[in-house]
């Protein structure tokens, strides 16, 4: 227990130096861009074919749970819309990140430690912290929106698919489905929480990479506990949001 | 000149530096010796502030280095160049942008100034046409060059040096000791170079502190390390096979 409060204060104290002004806004916006890249571009072929077999998922299973004339198939419409954009996109899609990315940061950031290039880059003067984690958790916070939008909308688009091509739904059943009481609250509460794991995801993960100490087998393992805590927290802090912004 | 006075460092219980106190002159190559685990690269890792002494300070040119908050420390260590043991290039940038880094970060020169500069300190560290080379594409003699000419990119005062011979063949390695010789007495500089190799103590140890068991057990320089009656020193330099036919 006491180590979890240990790890607590010095990730508090990791993101004191993290938040502090970049120290020439040029670099920074370069490595902004290159960070954009990194981790939002190169995640879009991951994030796009989890939200169409996700999305077509739960529609085959809804449409084959519907057993009851009384209840109209543009229901599976509607569960589709609500399932993925209140849960699978923002929560499952992060949790996908959280390995995706969250192991590229702690793996990239550990092995500058352990070559000594942070050293380097604080010998020069620079707050390493700053110039390696800064970039990324801005990226984060500006990207994963972007890509859990473009989630919603394939995953939509992946169950009309699996139900045209099943023909268990019609289309125009399924439109209406996803037009019955459509609230936009609910794609500000899953980007408020795209936003908050977002923001676990990469700070958590550069907090392990910075603290990695050794070899090899220790950036593994920093990569490993990255992802590991960036999941747990991602599941405890859903639960925290949902309870605040749902009722 | 840079000043360790009564370095102490521990970890945990145990005690790493005890009581170092050692002068490190300007436009001289001070090496500091000893086997491995005996606490040098502790100390140079103290003199620069990758790790704070437990007491002691140390002094850059009167400047009191242990006592200056982070800013001021910034701001030194603008005139501090550090070679790396494995160089610690950055791997996502090439020749050209590792040594041009420095000059990014903290001059307002204009491109063509920065690639000026940057093509002579690579020149006078031996390297031609390699700008646009990743570190993964150099051989490790190379790595080292690249890493002095990012060191020296900015006109250091002080130029510290964590073995910059290992892993290298002994050509290559004397290739690089006197390279670090050269730039120090040409520019003036303060230099610590921490090293086991015999080689660069004979070739280039205008002082030497030998560190045992996290004490200066020793000082002098190359000429004086090989009629010195310290046990432990000789122990430590006559310790090879073949320093030890040499000196029968």
């Amino acid at each position: 227990m006491l180590k979890v409060f240990i790890s607590i204060g010095r990730y508090v104290i990791l993101m004191q130096r993290v938040f502090t002004k970049p120290q020439k806004t040029t670099i920074f916006r370069k490595q902004l861009f290159n960070e954009f890249e990194h981790l939002g571009i190169e995640s879009l072929g991951i994030v796009a074919f989890i939200s169409v077999f996700m999305g077509a998922v739960v529609a085959i299973q809804t449409a084959y749970n519907i057993d009851s004339p009384l209840i109209p198939m543009s229901m599976v419409g509607f569960t589709v819309r609500q399932s993925v954009i209140l849960e699978f996109s923002p929560t499952v899609i992060s949790l996908i990140l959280a390995g995706k990315v969250g192991s590229r940061i702690a793996s990239e950031i550990g092995t500058m430690r352990v070559t000594e290039q942070i050293d380097a880059l604080e010998i020069m003067g620079v707050n390493s912290a700053n110039y390696l984690i800064f970039p990324k958790v801005v990226a984060s916070i500006l990207i994963n929106p972007v890509l859990i939008v473009f989630s919603m909308w394939l995953g939509i688009l992946g169950g009309w698919v699996a139900m045209v091509a099943t023909g268990l739904v019609t289309t125009s059943d399924f439109i209406s489905g996803i037009r019955i009481d459509f609230e936009g609250y609910t794609i500000f509460y899953a980007l408020t929480k795209t936003l908050f794991f977002a923001f676990i995801i990469s700070s958590v993960s550069g907090f392990y990479g910075y603290e990695t100490q050794g070899g090899a087998l220790e950036v593994g393992q920093a990569s490993t506990k990255a992802v590991v805590v960036s999941s747990i927290l991602i599941i405890l802090f859903n639960l925290v949001l949902t309870q605040l912004l749902l009722t | 000149m840079i000043e360790a006075r009564q370095l102490n460092k521990y970890f945990g219980e145990h005690h790493v530096l005890k009581e170092v106190s050692c002068n490190f002159e300007k436009g001289r190559t001070n090496l500091i010796i000893g086997q491995s685990g005996s606490g040098k690269t502790v100390l140079m890792k103290c003199l620069v502030g990758l790790f704070e002494v437990d007491s002691g300070i140390v002094i850059y040119d009167g400047r009191n280095f242990t006592e200056m908050d982070f800013e001021n420390r910034k701001t030194l260590r603008q005139e501090i160049g550090m070679l790396f043991q494995g160089g610690a290039l950055y791997d996502s940038m090439n020749v050209e942008e590792n040594v041009m880094f420095p000059l990014n970060m903290f001059t307002s020169k204009t491109k063509e100034e920065k690639l000026e500069r940057v093509n002579f300190v690579l020149k006078r560290v031996n390297l031609d046409n390699v700008n646009f080379l990743m570190p993964s594409e150099l051989s490790g003699g190379m790595r080292k060059r690249v890493a002095i000419a990012r060191a020296i990119s900015m006109n250091p005062q002080y130029l510290f040096c964590d073995e910059p011979n290992s892993g290298l063949d002994p050509q290559t390695s004397g290739v690089i000791d006197h390279l670090i010789q050269e730039i120090t007495v040409e520019y003036g500089i303060t230099t610590i170079v921490n090293t086991h190799d015999m080689n660069s103590v004979l070739s280039i140890g205008d002082s030497v502190a030998f560190i045992y068991n996290g004490e200066l057990w020793w000082r002098g320089n190359k000429e004086e390390i090989l009629h010195t009656e310290n046990t432990e020193l000789n122990t430590f330099v006559f310790g090879t096979e073949l320093t030890s036919r040499l000196k029968k």
